[in-house]
């Protein structure tokens, strides 16, 4: 019995996939059709694992919090801060001012307070790197977004010295052609593991829905 | 009224075709896999952290399942399937991380399965697969915390990011963990290549289940990856030479 339910799951997802996928192929009415409603049954999907998923959220730090497990302050602090949250944006809707104060004032400068915290920790992570990974590729890399970094910003001294042109056309020279014709080739890489990861998932070999 | 993207349904053909017949007749050419120290010491890692009774952390990224970018996520799910059984005994079972409530859903379905396969189905604990922040800033601000207080010592990223990455692979630096760290997007790749003892560049994010033994497929993939991408470059030699001649196609 096990052994249909996995089937069963199989088989819908595969069909569904495949006729997503033939949607991109195929230009007709039917398929077009049936394309559209399968996206919107999975968005509709996906906003209901939204809400599990914040359910999940929820019980694991309230057992944190149950249990006094290491660092459950923080989990009392998470909920708290959830609840009340939701309990405003439940009264007021989440265009009143309260909420819109609630995202303003607190998680938007949060975030960006973490944002300017990765301007820190990347110069950190660039002093380890040739510390600890002394081999050609660091130092090429290191050496390289230096040199980007000096003909891309303003210079103390001024932005007519032959100099800070030279580094300047280098720059554009690596940017345009090195890092460029780079990029699109870990794109294409990325695009052909990309489109064989989905075919594995369309043919129920790789099965994330459970075996 | 009917049309056809021919070429299209020829390169999806050609995909299919090859996978199918490297998986099925790909044991007749063995297959020697480019060393990769990530992989390569992952095993290892793996082991010293069930021995030690620390935790394996897998974050699935920020990314979500209906979008473009969950590939590098699913990618990750079949490395989980490997990495599940493995520490299925151990005190501290892997923990697995997303920024996106299907994704979430998604690792416990992973998870459930491998610990069935390996007849430890009642070990299982759905909140051993987690969503940990709607937004990528939250999931990234709520890592250290997990990091520190669930005692991890190898930290995987395999998912989805944008510059939060480069963080999330710094906390797991912070802790001294093992950290290995691959995502789709070029310019988080140059971010986690700093941050990261381990970083994974290109399309090496998609080749974990290969090097972790998932299944011939796994190894099938990596084989239709260099044969299209042989023909890719040839292609765009050959337009350039025909270009640079003065033959427009």
């Amino acid at each position: 019995m096990k052994v249909r339910t996995s089937l069963i799951w199989a088989v819908a997802a595969v069909i569904a996939g495949f006729f997503v996928l033939l949607g991109y192929f195929i230009d007709h009415m039917v398929i077009h059709n049936l394309r559209l409603v399968l996206i919107r049954w999975a968005v509709l999907l996906a906003a209901v694992a939204l809400f599990l998923g914040l359910f999940n959220l929820l019980s694991v730090h309230w057992s944190k919090v149950s249990e006094q497990l290491t660092g459950w302050p923080y989990s009392a602090i998470l909920i708290l801060a959830f609840l009340v949250t939701l309990i405003l944006g439940l009264v007021f809707g989440p265009d009143n001012q309260v909420s819109l104060g609630l995202f303003n004032y607190i998680q938007l400068p949060i975030e960006a307070s973490l944002l300017a915290l990765l301007a820190v920790s990347l110069a950190v992570a660039g002093f380890r790197l040739v510390s600890r990974r002394r081999d050609l590729f660091s130092l090429v890399f290191v050496g390289t977004a230096l040199l980007v970094l000096l003909g891309t910003g303003p210079w103390l001294t001024g932005g007519e010295s032959s100099f800070y042109i030279l580094v300047g056309q280098v720059r554009n020279w690596l940017v345009q052609v090195w890092a460029s014709g780079g990029a699109r080739g870990i794109v294409l890489g990325v695009a052909l593991g990309a489109v064989l990861t989905g075919l594995r998932i369309l043919l129920a070999v790789d099965r994330p829905y459970g075996d | 009224m009917i049309s056809f993207d021919f070429l299209g349904i020829a390169v999806l053909l050609l995909f299919l075709g090859l996978l199918i017949g490297f998986a099925a007749f790909g044991h007749r050419w063995p297959m020697v896999l480019r060393p990769l120290r990530g992989f390569d010491e992952l095993n290892t890692a793996i082991e010293r952290a069930v021995e030690a009774g620390e935790r394996v952390h897998l974050s699935l990224g920020t990314g979500s399942v209906i979008g473009s970018d969950s590939a590098p996520a699913l990618a990750g799910l079949a490395m989980l399937s490997r990495i599940a059984t493995a520490t299925t005994m151990s005190d501290k079972p892997v923990v697995v991380t997303a920024g996106d409530g299907a994704m979430a859903l998604l690792a416990q379905d992973t998870l459930r399965a491998a610990y069935e396969r390996a007849k430890a189905g009642e070990r299982f604990q759905p909140i051993s697969g987690r969503m940990l922040g709607p937004t990528p800033f939250s999931y990234v601000a709520s890592l250290p915390i997990l990091i520190s207080t669930e005692d991890v010592s190898v930290h995987l990223l395999a998912g989805s990011f944008g510059a939060e990455g480069a963080l999330a692979a710094d906390f797991g630096e912070r802790q001294e963990a093992f950290v290995l760290a691959g995502t789709d997007d070029a310019q988080s790749q140059a971010l986690l290549y700093v941050t990261a003892e381990h970083p994974l560049i290109g399309e090496e994010v998609f080749a974990g289940g290969a090097y972790l033994n998932v299944g011939p497929f796994h190894l099938a993939s990596l084989r239709t990856q260099d044969m299209v991408r042989v023909l890719i470059v040839a292609l765009i030699l050959i337009g350039t030479i025909l270009s640079t001649l003065g033959v427009n196609l």
